[in-house]
């Protein structure tokens, strides 16, 4: 339905709502279109009047809507009063209405009332992030940096997770600003972004370059650029983080990849004991590896190729420099058959060592393994992105800990024109927010979109102190 | 100018000149020439009209002045809920709003509610319960009706009072129960046995195990009615466990009475081992035929979130034959998870087990899953399938090869 663009009578209304297919849910379409079309609130006005007389009441739902409407147009006086009609007609207000409220208010002058609300939904639930958004934004926007971030913590404490838009804010309007407390929290943003493994987009970027280079007396410069790929900042010449564990992070990744990829809650269900700790002698005698190969998705590379072939051309393509290989494969592969030769398998496991697992056990998780068994130095090779693996792990923690690994450790074999392959080599370098104190080097995002969780960005932000 | 007339009421009752119609401005006619001007004389009317006839805040006065008694009472009550209470004030508050929550709700579903861990857990479990009471509103209104249909059929019949004779006897539902049960009996002497593994109640969540034992209900009495009913056990099967706190609850007194062997032992304690053969999705191995002398497992187990090769680790753990159905043989298989429902099994392994029809038995997999049925050997659809691939793959290399050739030219 249209809504009318001006008041009309209750008489009016009534022959509407006689015309309308369904009259019992004649007011709430009307208003769904209202909020659609952005009607002056004046035609919604006139129909709760007309509800009003005929029901002696308005239902909750009808009110929330009209809520809506005003919250859309920054009717603050109307915000307002449905709150003190709300406040008074029901015991209490559910989340819904609450975070209209907040959000309508916090766009005024009355924005400390949000406040007081935000207070009041917290007696009973946990409120949204877009209640805290909409209060830490007012808060920063009239400058109250601290309540802000005191509401911002608290937000965390909770473990509400703060949109994008929230800690550009605090960018945003923090600018221009002299204040080594206030400097202290935003530097701890910019930690939260490299804990999380956060990227900014292009524009939240621009924010933080702006905020650095406004900061009085503070001599800071921005500068975009493309990190060279031995992890050397084009801009300052300074060597960005590389991309090894520590000690501790590596075993601890090592003992949960056995504990909750390779076991998980039953061994039966990715391999057996025995064929694991098979395997495990297998790879103590012979370690330490330089590259693990996974070998069936390696050979799936060109698929007019035969199998064998791809393994076999990938294997002498990585055979350089006496680098010691292990290849993982499935027992299948041994049986002669038109895509596994047998002179060929022969013929390459002279040149690195093979592992045939069962033919119903995964291979990925042995692969992770024996790459960490190894050492640091070690890498592997499939076009996998083990997003599967990555999802048993089970902290952010952990899986932070293992996508780190997996970018500094893992080659991406990729099909070529002619014959040969192109590695896509691992990173050296860690790809994420860091400082030095008088530098820091912030990768972004060029779009507003997610990435793949295994992609990083390519752009960076260089920052430099004077 | 009658018909003009008309044709004027007509566009002013449409919504373009809603305000038309109540001040009935139809006294003077123009052609319809000319109603622009006069639609602009009607917003000029409009304009002049006093407002007082139109007060937009009227409506909150109704909702203030409506309420002045009702605020007194509430004040004077204690203010302090407990959290019990507030979380029902909280929901009432939710359906007034419009969202999908229960009008009714329990003391013990209330608690679940409040237990469920996370903001979209709670939205789900009161979707749940809207939508089991939406459909038990339905069935009552419906069971209503019938009722007052049978009722006027009695009404009907008395009246016309004639009575007819029949040569057949009447097979009353306690007949057949006799039937049924004593081909039920049999079968737990002489009956191939099949297994129902119940070993998966960690995997699972309360939910899930409720589904897994109505489906069991379901496949039971399928059995039963059969020709030459299974002899089904239940393995594994724990005493005061979930299950058995569900089967009380489905079955009642008749628990104890079901002609099916229930037992705390597994599988390869009862049978030789090289009998057992355990169906799961994720074997390797595909069942060809269906094999009277073997013994089939099913594991009792609904996973809403894809668990995959748990029973297929259970049957490598105790070293047993696994088998799958050969859907992908004889079915064009379009979307869905290849993991049945308990009593989809059951019957697809009753319909094999007397007529060893796979085309028949494969009728029970559900039709929003396949496309159809295989009509040729997939061998020769392989081939077809090569052909025109290698056909699409042979136009699109010496597509490559000309691209190749316009773009880097021989010198």
């Amino acid at each position: 339905v249209q809504p009318p663009e001006k008041p009309l009578l209750a008489e009016e209304w009534n022959k509407l709502r006689e015309d309308f297919q369904s009259p019992e849910i004649f007011e709430e379409v009307m208003l769904n279109s209202m909020i659609r079309c952005n009607s002056p609130i004046d035609v919604a006005k006139s129909l709760l009047t007309h509800l009003a007389k005929r029901n002696g009441d308005i239902a909750y739902n009808v009110l929330v809507k009209y809520l809506t409407l005003c919250v859309r147009q920054g009717q603050v006086s109307e915000i307002c009063d449905v709150y003190d009609i709300m406040k008074v007609r029901f015991k209490i207000i559910e989340s819904g209405a609450y975070n209209l409220l907040i959000k309508g208010l916090s766009n005024s002058d009355q924005w400390r009332m949000a406040l007081t609300l935000l207070e009041e939904v917290k007696k009973v639930m946990i409120p949204s992030r877009t209640c805290y958004e909409s209060c830490i934004k007012a808060a920063s926007r009239h400058q109250e940096m601290k309540l802000a971030f005191e509401l911002y913590d608290e937000m965390l404490a909770k473990d509400v997770v703060p949109t994008l838009d929230v800690l550009q804010s605090f960018f945003d309007f923090s600018r221009g600003m002299k204040d080594a407390e206030l400097q202290k929290e935003l530097f701890g943003i910019l930690l939260y972004l490299r804990e999380n493994q956060i990227y900014p987009h292009k524009t939240f970027m621009r924010s933080i370059k702006l905020w650095f280079e406004s900061i009085p007396g503070g001599n800071w410069r921005g500068h975009l650029t493309n990190i060279k790929h031995s992890g050397q900042c084009p801009v300052c010449n300074h060597q960005l983080e590389d991309s090894n564990l520590t000690e501790e992070e590596y075993s601890n990744l090592s003992k949960r990849i056995i504990k909750d990829v390779i076991h998980g809650t039953d061994t039966f269900r990715k391999t057996t004991p025995q064929e694991f700790e098979a395997f495990q002698t297998f790879v103590e005698n012979r370690l330490p590896f330089d590259i693990v190969i996974d070998g069936l998705n390696v050979s799936h590379i060109k698929p007019r190729k035969m199998q064998c072939e791809n393994l076999f051309d990938a294997v002498n393509c990585l055979a350089k420099e006496n680098a010691r290989l292990l290849v993982l494969g499935r027992k299948h592969m041994l049986v002669n058959s038109s895509n596994w030769k047998r002179e060929i398998m022969t013929e390459m496991q002279n040149k690195a060592d093979f592992f045939f697992a069962e033919n119903i056990s995964e291979d990925d998780a042995f692969l992770l393994y024996a790459t960490l068994r190894s050492g640091k130095h070690c890498k592997f090779v499939t076009r996998d992105f083990l997003r599967d693996h990555k999802a048993c792990l089970p902290d952010s923690l952990t899986r932070h800990l293992f996508r780190k690994w997996q970018r500094g450790h893992q080659i991406v074999l990729k099909k070529c024109f002619s014959s040969v392959f192109s590695q896509q080599p691992a990173f050296c370098y860690d790809c994420v927010v860091q400082t030095t104190g008088d530098t820091w080097h912030i990768p972004y995002k060029d779009v507003f979109e997610e990435k793949y969780s295994y992609q990083v960005p390519r752009k960076w932000l260089c920052i430099q102190q004077k | 100018m009658q018909s003009a007339n008309m044709l004027l009421r007509k566009i002013v009752r449409s919504s373009v000149l809603p305000f038309a119609a109540q001040q009935r401005v139809q006294t003077d006619l123009f052609p319809l020439s000319r109603t622009l001007s006069l639609s602009l004389r009607l917003k000029q009317d409009k304009s002049c009209e006093p407002s007082e006839k139109l007060d937009l805040d009227e409506w909150k006065k109704v909702m203030k002045s409506g309420l002045q008694e009702e605020v007194s009472e509430t004040v004077s009550e204690p203010k302090e809920l407990s959290s019990l209470a507030a979380a029902r004030e909280t929901l009432e508050m939710w359906r007034l709003a419009g969202r999908a929550v229960p009008e009714n709700i329990s003391e013990e579903q209330l608690k679940t509610f409040m237990e469920c861990p996370s903001k979209s857990a709670k939205k789900k479990y009161l979707k749940y319960l809207y939508l089991k009471e939406l459909h038990k509103k339905k069935d009552k209104r419906k069971m209503d009706e019938k009722r007052e249909r049978r009722l006027e059929a009695q009404d009907q019949a008395s009246k016309t009072d004639d009575t007819k004779k029949s040569s057949f006897l009447c097979m009353w539902s306690s007949t057949m129960d006799k039937a049924y049960n004593w081909r039920a009996a049999q079968s737990m002497i002489f009956g191939q046995p099949l297994v129902f593994d119940m070993s998966y109640e960690k995997e699972m969540s309360v939910r899930e195990v409720k589904n897994t034992v109505s489906q069991i209900v379901l496949s039971e009495s399928c059995n039963r009615r059969s020709v030459d009913p299974f002899h089904i056990h239940f393995c594994n099967f724990k005493d005061d466990s979930l299950y058995h706190r569900e089967f009380i609850k489905q079955y009642r007194e008749a628990w104890g009475k079901l002609l099916i062997t229930v037992t705390d032992q597994c599988y390869t304690e009862i049978f030789p081992k090289d009998k057992l053969i355990y169906l799961t999705a994720d074997s390797p191995k595909v069942m060809k035929t269906f094999d009277h002398d073997k013994i089939y497992i099913v594991g009792s187990m609904v996973d809403r979130s894809i668990k995959t090769g748990v029973s297929l680790a259970q049957a490598k753990r105790l070293g047993l034959e696994t088998a799958a159905l050969p859907l992908e043989k004889y079915l064009l298989w379009s979307t869905g998870a290849k993991n049945l429902t308990l009593d989809q099994m059951m019957l697809v392994l009753l319909t094999l087990k007397d007529t060893a029809d796979w085309k028949k038995a494969l009728e029970f997999v559900p039709k929003r899953k396949y496309c159809g049925f295989v009509n040729k050997p997939v061998k020769e659809l392989k081939k077809t399938l090569d052909l025109i691939s290698t056909l699409k793959h042979g136009r699109g290399r010496e597509e490559v090869q000309r691209q190749f050739a316009k773009s880097y030219p021989k010198k």
